[in-house]
């Protein structure tokens, strides 16, 4: 009985140690983006854990570089990259939720002619490279005068955003049954309550589990804003390469970057991890 | 009876949004005529006015222009200044800054929209042109240089180093000798030397001076490694990208007597003379060179060489001054840096291979005379005397501001960086590589051997079979019979 609970208690205690451990290693790239952000330009290049932190490289990247002299990058306009990505990612999610939320209702409930082959189609945005569509794109972009514009972001990111929506959700769909919305329908409630207040609300761990890996993958975009944007919308995939410039790569800086722009990922994650686990796992093993 | 005529609503709404996505996402691309890379702009009418005979700042008055710029010291030199320019022409002048890792993927995409392109002008590179011009991507400048109603009299074209400018005319025939023929391409606008660079203070110490022939180098670098087995003994470029070749590799190469191609375009990267370089320098880099060699980039050599982690560095002369700076070099490096032209070949010969930093038109633009008015604003006297003093446009590509008091007092402090620059620019310093328009994929394809026999690999095999493949990749561009 007595070993049975030492063996038990060894097994937790092995176990806990295996998690602390993975969770170190997890965690790892992001403990050194943040030492690294603390870090001076004299002590950049060294590999201790102990040197004499600093948040100069915050306070450069939000109020710029007073300092002159050579190959001094003045990086002030970082704020502003920070919320055109903002504004690009959740208006790309938004967008896609508008019109993705029905089309995946309508791929998974209804059966119509070539239903198969445009839900493929929605999918073959995601496999298609970037690389292949962005010329042309890119002169579509200028000629209507989307070129280096909030819309022409967020309209582009619906080839990023808009497949992972409809897929994900269009299986979730699938696993409510139509009973539901018929018993709905005989006591009187019209379609678009059905829809509101039913169907949405069963499918909300899979929407915020896709919205939110949408909302990642729009944020970590980084050809289309290159491509198709200019410096009024740059986001901060693109601009934090502007820290290594060729006078001098200033890494600190853009780890000082990258930890303020992985922040509202980190939020969005924390803030919605409950519908998240069940959102990412749910329907996994469906049939 | 409800139910399903609800449904049917619901139905035809979902229909109709599914339909108005799939139209919105995948219509525009598929509807989407090719790119349109024969850019034929209108090379005479520009928007702000006819020429009337007479130069004028003002003849574009109101007009507005549109620049793509890399991430880049000169870039910041420029924008600093751009109200001076719009003060002096009344026009208005917008900017894109890159960064430089994808800068060349943004240009590239940009001049292949032809007339719908977004800029006027862009910064670029003298290799580019062998990509853009044939492409009929640049417009040619000769014509707006030689115009005196188009060109403030004061320019004085001819003071842009000789070597800079020639280096800029290419007549589009792949061959050495058809580099200085034909049109100007770009402008000069900043340019580097590749040199030798190296810790004064670990020299002094050791009683060592800068080497004056390949094997001194190696020799020098093994010595360098033995003081302070800690620091590379030598630290230059080595990943897989054409630009591993062209600082210190190709600088040593050309000066030992070795070319790139015949006057045929057969490759001679495989001849002896190629391969005793190539062997040398392998040699130097793999019991000298940085653990990581084959990732070496730009970035790489300059940051190990300011944070003290290398004794010399063979790359741009600029690179090292750009490390030699308070906040950027290490305690110890700073004021250490010293500059020597680099080693001799045999003959006594230094070919040093340069890059030159420049302005190009966009041959798609609706506003070249306008475009034109900056472009020599921004490579006159004025504006770059005042970057290379006030801000770091080193190295200058006018001979005047080389003989500007201001200009040498500040680089005085950089030991010996005037005197090599004299030394480079009295020899044969020009681009050392063949213009063909294959340059960037048979040039990485070049350093992809280096790596390999760095890996291991026999030099004379592999450089045979980098000749073959460039000989065939020559034949089917139709580039060689």
């Amino acid at each position: 009985m007595e070993t049975n609970s030492i063996n038990k208690r060894l097994a937790g205690l092995l176990s806990d140690g295996f998690l602390a451990v993975y969770f170190l290693f997890a965690l790892f790239p992001i403990l050194w983006m943040v030492l690294v952000s603390l870090k001076s330009g004299e002590e950049l290049f060294t590999t201790q854990f102990i040197f004499h932190p600093t948040l100069e490289n915050y306070r450069a990247i939000f109020f710029g570089d007073t300092r002159v002299g050579a190959g001094v990058v003045a990086k002030q306009e970082f704020p502003q990259y920070f919320l055109n990505s903002l504004i690009a990612s959740t208006g790309a999610v938004i967008l896609s939720l508008l019109v993705g939320v029905p089309a995946a209702y309508a791929l998974a409930r209804f059966n119509f002619k070539g239903k198969e082959d445009l839900a493929f189609t929605f999918l073959s945005f995601r496999f298609a490279p970037e690389m292949v569509v962005i010329i042309p794109l890119s002169v579509i972009y200028r000629q209507l005068g989307l070129y280096d514009t909030y819309f022409g972001i967020i309209w582009v990111y619906q080839l990023v955003t808009l497949p992972l929506l409809i897929w994900v959700l269009r299986s979730y769909f699938e696993d409510i049954s139509p009973d539901i919305e018929q018993a709905a329908m005989i006591d009187g409630y019209p379609w678009w309550r059905i829809f509101w207040n039913i169907l949405l609300p069963l499918v909300r761990p899979g929407l915020a589990a896709a919205a939110l890996l949408a909302f990642v993958f729009a944020w970590n975009n980084f050809i289309f804003p290159l491509v198709l944007g200019g410096s009024h919308v740059q986001t901060v995939t693109v601009a934090s390469l502007g820290y290594i410039s060729s006078a001098q790569g200033f890494f600190n800086r853009m780890a000082a970057a990258s930890v303020i722009s992985s922040i509202p990922q980190i939020v969005l994650a924390l803030s919605i991890q409950r519908y998240l686990i069940r959102g990412l796992s749910f329907g996994a093993v469906k049939g | 009876m409800k139910f399903t005529s609800h449904f049917r609503g619901l139905k035809g709404l979902s229909l109709l949004l599914t339909l108005s996505m799939l139209l919105a996402a995948c219509g525009a691309p598929a509807s989407t005529p090719a790119a349109d890379s024969g850019a034929t702009g209108d090379t005479t009418a520009a928007a702000g006015g006819e020429s009337s005979g007479e130069f004028d700042w003002g003849m574009c008055q109101g007009e507005s222009l549109n620049l793509l710029l890399n991430q880049h010291p000169y870039q910041q030199a420029l924008v600093s200044e751009l109200p001076a320019f719009e003060e002096l022409t009344g026009m208005t002048v917008s900017y894109d800054v890159f960064p430089e890792q994808n800068y060349f993927d943004k240009v590239t995409i940009d001049l292949q929209a032809g007339n719908s392109g977004t800029y006027d002008a862009f910064m670029t590179g003298a290799y580019m042109i062998w990509q853009y011009a044939p492409a009929g991507w640049m417009e040619p400048l000769e014509g707006y240089i030689s115009d005196p109603a188009k060109t403030n009299p004061d320019y004085n074209f001819e003071d842009i180093l000789p070597d800079l400018r020639n280096s800029e005319m290419w007549n589009l025939e792949p061959g050495m000798q058809n580099l200085g023929q034909g049109s100007q391409y770009a402008l000069p606008w900043g340019w580097e030397a590749n040199a030798y660079m190296y810790r004064k203070d670990i020299f002094d110490a050791n009683s060592l001076t800068p080497p004056t022939s390949l094997d001194e180098l190696v020799e020098v670098s093994k010595q360098l490694k033995e003081i302070n087995p800690d620091m590379a003994g030598i630290v230059v470029r080595g990943s897989l990208n054409w630009a591993t070749i062209h600082p210190g590799f190709m600088t040593m190469y050309a000066s030992n007597g070795c070319v790139d191609y015949d006057e045929n375009m057969v490759p001679q990267m495989n001849s002896a003379c190629a391969v005793e370089v190539t062997e040398k320098w392998i040699d130097m880099v793999r019991s000298a060179g940085p653990e990581a060699w084959t990732t070496y980039t730009w970035y790489q050599a300059g940051s190990d060489f300011g944070a003290g982690k290398a004794a010399s560095m063979f790359d741009a002369d600029i690179l090292g001054y750009f490390q030699n700076q308070p906040d950027t070099a290490a305690a110890e490096v700073l004021g250490n840096v010293a500059w020597a032209p680099g080693p001799l070949g045999p003959d006594g010969e230094l070919k040093t291979n340069i890059w030159i930093w420049s302005l190009a038109m966009n041959a798609g633009s609706q506003k070249k005379d306008c475009t034109w008015l900056f472009m020599q604003w921004a490579t006159g006297e004025e504006f770059l005397t005042k970057g290379a003093v006030e801000y770091s446009m080193v190295n200058p590509v006018r001979q005047a501001i080389w003989e500007n008091e201001d200009f040498q007092a500040k680089m005085a402090e950089q030991t010996d960086y005037l005197e090599t620059f004299n030394t480079i620019s009295s020899n044969n310093m020009q681009i050392q590589f063949t213009p063909q328009p294959l340059f960037f994929e048979t040039t990485t394809e070049w350093a992809q051997a280096l790596q390999d026999i760095y890996a291991g690999q026999d030099a004379q095999e592999r450089l045979d079979k980098l000749v073959d493949s460039l000989t065939e990749q020559l034949q089917d561009a139709g580039i060689t019979q």
